[in-house]
This record gives structure tokens, sequence and C-alpha cells, in this order.
């Protein structure tokens, strides 16, 4: 059973002259434990397939499931608290909240959803320890390097058995070296269960999907079931 | 690769929105971003210190210069003062020893527990002053709190007294000494006051050792029994402090003010905290991200504005505290009581931290809500929400202005105070009418621009466009403007009456010695030879102040009368010897023969409905009784002169207490006034300005000679004012500009991209903005100003002391100041600081 699926999902931003379709009857499914990759120029709808799949936009048309629940029917409310329970995000310029230690980033979510501070603060430690970061714990996003960001990033993003991982180009600030570390994060998560599409650029990162989908104004255009290595997929290009 | 697919159970979402850790975890993070952010909300946090800071010391100074609601009851609910016989048995129960012992007897049987206070009056040798000699219990039941003591002992047996500071140094005193008096001998083994009346000067004795007392008070508790029943010289505390009520009393005033003030501060507190919010737009899109309710959004906003009230507040208050502390000791001194530190108006200071604390949350509000209303994807990407078109009718506003008006009229034309209800409320609409009208002047300003060059049209247009967040920027503006414009016009109103002169008494260098009281009394006259000595005393003050610059001062029986509506004529009206006018350079040449009046009041001489009264109605000791001066115009002759003639002399002294108006010699001998020509007092005038202790020195050698003198009191001048109130209206409006300006600029960052992108060079960024700053400063100038005229007229058309022929006194240079200055001001500071592309929102850094 896919956890996230999109039908027919269109998106149009802007009336009459000024209309634009971000994305045009997308389908996709990712089952649980999934890692797909979302490939695709500028401007071809890739971050608003994200934003779209991860409840943080509604689609013009179509329908978006998470766990098998339809979004359509529900509340912002309703929407904030799937988030927070289900769904994790990560940026590529990490968006950490300044004012919050990392462990204080990490289990706001868990506090969010009414979980006692200092519960919420041994999960957020847990989820850093996995992650190599325990001893940066009280530190302020500005006292951490990038490559530490986005592991807090990620750690707040899996925290409280989130099972929906969506990263808009999570390496797209990083050195490689880091770029890869991050990637094998996300699929570390994937291996504990957790469903995860991963935007990105880079084809070489791509290739640690399990799947990798191209889009192009705002269609998906093909998509790969397994993915061989960075050198294969730039000779699958869809313009070949 | 392999897929690892493991079954999960559906997603069952709760109902609950976080609750209390929710709600935690946000104000946490509002507060950690306070600690970072606190000198971007510095202006917002200093008038609130402000504001609670006066309101503590304001409220403070006012309750505690009253005098204490238990003055002369000590901790009793009820006293009776029982007259003795050597009162003169002038009181209402003039008693024997014996029969005093009686009444109290019956008091005590009656009411149970009493305190007797016995006092006998004695004179002080050589002097008209006297003092008490008091028997009093320093452990009574209810008098310990109008007895302190501050070093020695109380006295405990017939030989010992303890003496009030005042009375052992007029007495010549001190710990140890031997007091004689009344044939009797005693130590003196204490210091004492009463802290409710520091002139209370009295020799404190063992109870009983009063043997002829001239009063005994006795105190009590009747338990709510009404003891004015019982005779005039029974009264409760519960009585005085009903006929001390008011209900339009320095506290009702401040409180409003306050709230008024707190209005204020959240109209600039809304651009501050919207300002704020949006540079904080992306890390709170991420918050929803990542889970929070728009409830969760809301209150990192609102929670914000909460803190900034709570912290401006309590800053306020320490601040306050500290000020009152150093400010006590003077007002004991003052007030001629002592009052405890924390004897504070707990209720009116609390109020006004409220007060705060509301203003910043709903002031938070506006923002917390806009800020629910941006998509999340918008706010990660930093894009702030886009304009909302504002389209507000003015008649609601116009409505409110002409009720405001109205109510002020009413104030205006009230009497003894009675509507300063109105005036408060009046002056609240006029305040909600300006915030109802601001956004459309930036439309009508807009409408004005269409021919200018581009950036200036495009920064007029852009305020339009945006008045959501320009209107309460303009409105904070337009209100500080106003208060600033209020004070200005009413103080030039005020100060510029020639009738009711108001000002600064004397100069910092002049001195008034008067002669004793008992000169110009109702006895006989003083002799050549007191007169003589106390000339050589007022010499031997001027000898003192190195000066000879000695100037008697001489009254007659005229007094110079306004026979008609309106403020009447205040001051001394002093005769214009020739060695007065010598001594301000005036030569005899120089004054008209025809004048009767001579006056440095510019305009006196246009004054109208003018008489010159004299004999019995101009009399120094006032008028008949029963027998008012003529009011109707023109006046009986015989008693009266019509139409003075009034030259102005620029020459003389301006002080309220100096003889800026004189009676000429020619009206003294044509309405046969000679011979009541009588001598005042002295004017001296010292080549520098008068130090303490060259004061302190005059008021000692005036005081053994009987007399007393004047020096410059702490008034201030129409112009100290007027320029204050300027500086801050200017102030205000430059800080809020400083705060709003980078918003409005930031809304239209993309416009500016784009203008540059085509070409614009950094002359058309600064003259943006540049032109925003100048035009919101000069309508905020322009409204303020007019509501202040507005506010001003409503009130003084009804007024029948100040009318709108007042208004006449213009502060021409502080409104220039304000109507351009603000402007270019605010132009200048746009310019200089606009070089560079302002940062866009989306660009700014997240960790």
């Amino acid at each position: 059973m896919s956890f996230l699926e999109l039908r027919q999902v269109s998106k149009t931003y802007g009336t009459g002259a000024n209309e634009v379709h971000a994305l045009r009857e997308v389908n996709l499914a990712v089952d649980a434990g999934a890692l797909v990759a979302v490939m695709g120029p500028s401007g071809s709808g890739k971050s608003t397939l994200l934003t779209i799949a991860g409840s943080l936009e509604d689609p013009t048309d179509g329908q978006v499931h998470i766990g098998g629940i339809d979004l359509s029917g529900m509340s912002r409310d309703d929407k904030a608290r799937l988030r927070r329970r289900s769904v994790g995000y990560v940026f590529q310029d990490f968006n950490l909240l300044p004012g919050l230690t990392a462990v204080e980033n990490v289990s706001l979510p868990l506090e969010l959803d009414g979980l006692a501070a200092r519960k919420a603060k041994a999960a957020g430690l847990a989820a850093l320890e996995e992650l190599g970061l325990a001893d940066r714990a009280d530190h302020y996003p500005d006292q951490l390097s990038g490559g530490e960001r986005q592991r807090v990033a990620i750690a707040r993003a899996v925290v409280g058995d989130r099972r929906l991982l969506m990263a808009d180009e999570p390496s797209g600030a990083l050195d490689s070296e880091n770029g890869e570390a991050v990637m094998r994060l996300v699929l570390a998560a994937c291996r504990r269960g957790v469903a995860a599409v991963v935007v990105t650029h880079d084809a070489q990162l791509a290739s640690w999907a399990d799947r990798v989908v191209f889009i192009r104004d705002g269609r998906i255009v093909d998509q790969t079931t397994a993915a061989v290595g960075p050198d294969a997929l730039l000779a699958r290009s869809p313009n070949q | 690769m392999t897929t690892v697919t493991l079954e999960r159970p559906q997603i069952e979402l709760g109902r609950g929105d976080g609750g209390m850790p929710a709600r935690q975890a946000v104000v946490r993070w509002a507060w950690r971003l306070f600690r970072r952010e606190w000198r971007q909300q510095l202006l917002v946090l200093l008038l609130i210190v402000v504001a609670v800071a006066a309101t503590f010391v304001g409220a403070t100074v006012a309750v505690n210069t009253r005098l204490p609601a238990n003055e002369g009851f000590g901790k009793a609910q009820d006293l009776a003062i029982l007259q003795g016989a050597s009162a003169g048995g002038k009181g209402p129960v003039a008693s024997t020893p014996s029969r005093l012992r009686a009444e109290i007897a019956a008091i005590q049987h009656r009411f149970g527990t009493v305190d007797v206070i016995e006092n006998e009056t004695i004179s002080i040798p050589g002097s008209i002053d006297t003092y008490n000699i008091r028997a009093q219990d320093p452990n009574g039941a209810f008098g310990q709190p109008m007895l302190s003591l501050l070093s020695g002992h109380y006295p405990v047996g017939p030989d010992q007294v303890a003496l009030t500071s005042g009375l052992a140094s007029t007495l010549g005193l001190h710990l140890g000494d031997v007091w004689h008096q009344g044939g009797q001998s005693r130590e003196v083994v204490g210091i004492v006051q009463n802290p409710q009346s520091l002139l209370d000067e009295f020799a404190l004795v063992a109870p009983g050792q009063v043997t002829q007392p001239s009063s005994v008070t006795v105190l009590f508790d009747a338990h709510g029994f009404n003891v004015a029943k019982l005779g005039a010289n029974f009264e409760s505390i519960a009585s005085v402090a009903a006929a001390q009520s008011n209900a339009i009393n320095p506290t009702t005033i401040l409180l409003s003010l306050v709230t008024i003030g707190m209005l204020l501060i959240a109209l600039v507190a809304v651009g501050g905290f919207t300002v704020l919010a949006q540079r904080r737009l992306r890390s709170i899109g991420m918050l929803g991200a990542v889970g929070a309710t728009d409830k969760n959004i809301k209150l990192v906003v609102r929670a914000n504005g909460v803190i900034v009230g709570v912290v401006g507040a309590l800053i306020g208050v320490v601040l306050g505290f500290v000020i009152w502390l150093a400010y006590r000791p003077h007002l004991e001194t003052s007030s001629h009581h002592l009052f405890g530190v924390f004897a504070l108006p707990w209720g009116v200071i609390g109020a006004s931290v409220l007060l705060a604390v509301i203003a910043t949350y709903f002031a938070a509000s506006r923002p917390a809500k806009a800020m629910t209303r941006v998509p999340i994807v918008a706010a990660l990407a930093g894009r702030p929400a886009p304009p909302r078109q504002v389209h507000r009718s003015a008649i609601p506003g116009l409505v409110i202005l002409v009720i405001g008006f109205f109510l002020l009229g009413v104030a205006g034309g009230g009497q003894n105070g009675g509507g300063a209800g109105f005036l408060v409320i009046g002056l609240v609409l006029v305040v909600v009418a300006v915030i109802l009208l601001s956004p459309l002047a930036l439309s009508l300003l807009a409408r004005l621009s269409h021919r200018g060059p581009i950036a200036g049209r495009l920064a007029v247009r852009d305020l339009a466009r945006y008045r959501a967040r320009s209107g309460s920027a303009l409105s904070a503006i337009s209100i500080g403007v106003l208060i600033a414009v209020v004070i200005c016009i009413v103080a030039a109103a005020r100060y510029g009456n020639v009738l009711d002169y108001a000002g600064p008494n004397l100069a910092n260098n002049q001195l008034i010695v008067y002669t004793p009281n008992s000169f110009n009394g109702p006895g006989p006259l003083p002799t050549a030879e007191q007169m003589a000595a106390a000339a050589r005393s007022a010499e031997s003050i001027g000898a003192g102040l190195g000066t000879h610059d000695v100037v008697e001062l001489q009254l007659a029986s005229a007094q110079l009368i306004h026979a008609a509506r309106g403020r009447n004529f205040s001051g001394q009206l002093y005769v214009a010897t020739p060695q007065l006018l010598r001594a301000f350079g005036i030569s005899q040449s120089s004054i008209d023969p025809s004048a009767d009046v001579l006056s440095m009041r510019p305009g006196f001489s246009s004054i109208s409905d003018m008489q010159l009264v004299y004999g019995n109605f101009g009399n120094k000791g006032g008028p008949p009784p029963g027998n008012g001066p003529p009011t109707q115009f023109p006046c009986p002759k015989g008693s009266c002169l019509a139409n003075p003639v009034i030259q102005e002399v620029a020459a003389l002294p301006s002080g309220t207490s100096a003889p800026n108006t004189l009676v000429t010699e020619h009206a003294i001998r044509t309405l046969g006034l000679e011979s009541s020509v009588s001598t005042q007092g002295w004017l001296i005038q010292a080549d520098q300005p008068l130090t303490a202790s060259q004061i302190s020195g005059a008021r000692l050698t005036a005081s053994q000679a009987g007399m007393t003198i004047e020096t410059k009191n702490d008034q201030p001048d129409s112009s100290v004012i007027i320029n204050w109130a300027t500086v801050f209206g200017f102030v205000l409006a430059l800080g809020i500009l400083a705060m709003t300006i980078g918003l409005i600029r930031s809304e239209t960052a993309s416009d500016l991209r784009i203008l540059t992108a085509t070409g614009a060079s950094s002359y058309t960024r600064r003259t943006l903005t540049g032109v925003t700053a100048g035009a919101l400063g000069l309508l905020g100038a322009v409204v303020g100003t007019i509501a202040g005229y507005v506010a001003t007229i409503g009130f003084l058309r009804t007024n029948s002391l100040n009318g709108l022929s007042s208004l006449s006194s213009v502060p021409v240079k502080n409104l220039l100041v304000i109507l351009i200055g603000i402007p270019l001001v605010a132009f200048v500071g746009g310019w200089l600081l606009a070089g560079r592309e302002p940062p866009a929102i989306a660009h700014q850094p997240l960790e």
C-alpha cells in the first residue's frame, strides 16, 4: 500500500492571461520505506509537487492521500496536525528556527503536538544521537556548520516516528561530502520505513533513490524504477 | 537496491492542538527571539518604559503630596477636641481641668479605649510664633503615627522633654541641655517629629505633665457610630475622607492620560510588530511547515507583544521606583509630612502595567492575524502578503470628530473642572477620528501627486496602496504631533494672555523683600522708624548679594479691572516712581505725560474695556465686603477710570511678581491717591544669578527683621514648555518613521529591483525612500496640526476664561518646525540611508 499517493493532481497559479500551470494531472505513489527522487529543470514544478504532496499547498484539482487519508477534506489545523505527526521537511537552506537550540528545533514538532517538553527533549536528543550530533544538542543554529545544520533538519524531519520525509534540494547548500552524508541519512530513514521524496538537480545524489521521477512543464515525463548510478541516469535523460 | 515496505497502521489524527506544551514551546521561542532582537523593538520598549515610569512617579507624587487621610487621627477612626481653660473659653467646650477629665472619662466609658493628647500653647520669646508643650504617650493606642523619635529617647519623667528639631533650633537647645520654661527645668532627652505634619513644632513631655492644656485631643474608635451627632468638636476620619474625595482627582486624570498614551504607543507598536513579523516571516513559515496551527502562529506574534509590554512595564516600574526613591526626600520636605518608601498607589501602577501589556497585546494582534493569512509556501520563500486594498468611508471618522469637537465644547464650558470627564472623552474621540481619517489622507495625497517625477509619484502611490501599513504609522505620527501641537497652542494661549499674566515670577538675579505683613494689615500704619528699619534690612540684604540696586516698590489704592468676559488682570500695580523707572533705564521723557498705566506686557495697550478702579474698590485690602468692583463699562466716575491710557514700555521687567505694570504718578495725582501710596517691598537686582547660599542668607536676614523674600520659582518659561512639546512631537514622529519606513519600502522591494534593472540609479532609490519618509512626515504633521487646532478650538470656543481670541498667540516658530522640519528631516534621513538597495526579505538568511 502506498503511503503517499497523488491522483490526477494539477496546480494552477493566477487567472486569465496570468494563468500558470505548475502541475498537470500528476500521478505519483510512494510506498513506505521507498526513496523517490524528483528531477527536472527549473520551473518544471518539482517544488510545487513537493509542497502539495506535503500538504503545504492545496492542489487546484486531484487528490492527495497520506497514510490513506484524503487531504482535500481536511481543515488547516488538521493538516498542521498531520504534518507534525507524519510529515517532515528538509530544505536547501536548513530553515532551523533561530533562537532555539539544535535539540529544541528537533523536538519542536513533538511539543507542538502536545508532548511535554522534557519527553520531547529526550526524543530530540535520541534523534540527534542517531545522527551523531548529541554533543551539539545545546548549540544554536548559528553555532553549527552547514552539514550539522542539515543533519539537525533531518533529525527534526524524522523525529517522533514520522513516516513521510520531503526534502527540497537537501544538499544544495552543502559540499559533495556533506551532500552524500545527508543522502545517506535520508536513505537510512527509508530503511526504517519512512517514505521519502527528494527534489534534486544532482544526478549523482538521485542515484541513491529507489526510483527517479522526471518532471517537465508540470508533467511527469519519465521515471526509473531502479537507478543504477549517476552515469546511467544521465544516459537515460528524457531528451535522448 | 531493494525497497523495504513496512506494514504500518493508518494515521489516526487526534483532535488536540498541542495544548499547553505547544503554547509553552511557542512562547519560549518568542522569548528567545525577543532576547535576540530587542534592539529592533527599542522605540516601543522605550515608550512603554517612559509611560509607566512617568505614571509611577506622577501618581505616587500626586497621592503622597496630599495630606494623609488620617492626619490628626493617627490610628483612630474618630477624635474629639476639647478646649481647655487656658484657651480662653473660645472653643465650643471650654472646660476646667476637672471637667476635661470628666469628659474624657465619658468618651472612654462610651467608646472604650482612648488616647489623650494634651497641648499647651506657648509663645516663642520675642516672636509672634507659638509652639505647643504636648503631653502624649508614645505608646498610646492611637497616636503612634503622629510621633516618631529622631534621636535620644522619649521623656519618661517630669524633668525630661523631647523637642522637634525646628523648636530645638529656635530655642538653641541640643540633646543633654536643660530647658527652662515656666519656672520648670527639663533636660532635653530626645528629638522628635510628627511624621504627619513636619510643620508641627512642639515640646513633648511625659503624659500628665501638661497641667493647663489649651486643648485636648481625644482619639478613639466609635465603631461606626456617627460622632458628629455628639457635637461640632467630634470628627470621624470617614467624614474627612468624604469631604476630600473628588472623582476628578490627579489619579483619575493621570489614568486618563496614561490610557491615551498607551493608545498612542499601541499605534506605534503596530508598525513595529508588523516589521518584526515580516522579518521573521520565513521562520514563521517553517513553524507552519513543522505543524504549528494558526493559533500557534498567532501566539508567537502576540507573545512577543506581551513580552515587550511586560518587560517595558517592569523596567518602567523599576525606573519609576528609583526616581521615586531619589525624589522622596524632596517631596517630604515640600509637602511637610513623611511617607513610607512603599506608600505607592498600587492600583494606578498596576493599571498602567496592565494597560501597557494590553496595548502591546492588541498592537501585536493585527500582525499576528496577518501572518496566518500568508500561505506557508510564500512565507518560506519570504514573500509578504500582498497589499490589501482598503476602502474606508470618511463618514465614521468625520462623525466621531464632530462628536469629539462637541464634547470638548461641553468640557470648555464646564465650571470648576466639572467638564474634565468630557475633556478626556472628547480628546479620545479626536484621537480615534485621526486614526480613522489617516488612510484617507494618504489617498488624497496620492491623487495630488499625479504630475510629479517617477520616483516621487511611485513613493506616494505606494503609501496609498500599502495604507494598511502606512495608515497606522501615519495615525501614530499624527497623534504624536497632535499632542505636541495642543500643548504648544494651549501654552502659547495661556502665556500670551496679557491680562492674567503667566510665567516665571522673577529673573534669576532678582529678589523681592516684602515688608512685614503687619505693615499692610488692618492695624495701625507702621511708624517712620519701622519703615526705616525695614529699608535698612533691605539694603543689608542687597549688600549681602553684592549690589546696591535696591528699588523701593510702592502700591497705591488702585487696581486694573477688565470689565468683559474672560480672564481679569492679575499682578501687582506698582507705582512708577522715578527711582523704579531709572532702575530699568527708562527716562521720564520717554513716558507719555497723559499715560495712566505703563506695562511691558505686549499688546496690553490694545485691550478694550479696561478700567482703573481706585479708592475703596482699589484698596489693597480688597473691596468693601459684598460690594465688588464695578463690572459695567464704562464704570461710574469717582471710583473708576474707564479706558485708562496704557503705554507699553518694553524695558520693564517681565516676571509676574516683578513690577511689569505700573500706575503712573500722573494717574496718582489726577485720581488723588497720593495718601494711599505705601511701601510694599524692595526689588533687589544682583549682577549675577543668585546662589542658593545667597538666597538662604537673604532669607535669614529678612526673617530676623520679620520680612519675607521672593526669588525665582520653578514656573517654566512658555518657550520651555512649547519647545519641549515640539521636541517630543518631532522625536516621536521620526522614531515612528524610522520603524515603519523600512517595512513600507521592503514591501515594494520587488518594484525597486525592477527599477534598478531598468536602469534606475541610486538617486532614484534615495528619492523613493526619501519621498516616502517625507510624505509620511508631512501628512502626519499636517493631520496632527489640524487635529490639534480642531481639539483646541472645540474646547476654547465655549471657555469663559480663554475664548477663541486666545488663539491669536500662535507659536509660529514651533509649528513651522513641526510642519516643515519633520518632513524635511524625514526626507533627508530617508535619502541618506537609502543608498544601497534594501535587502529583500526573501534574501534574509535563516539558520
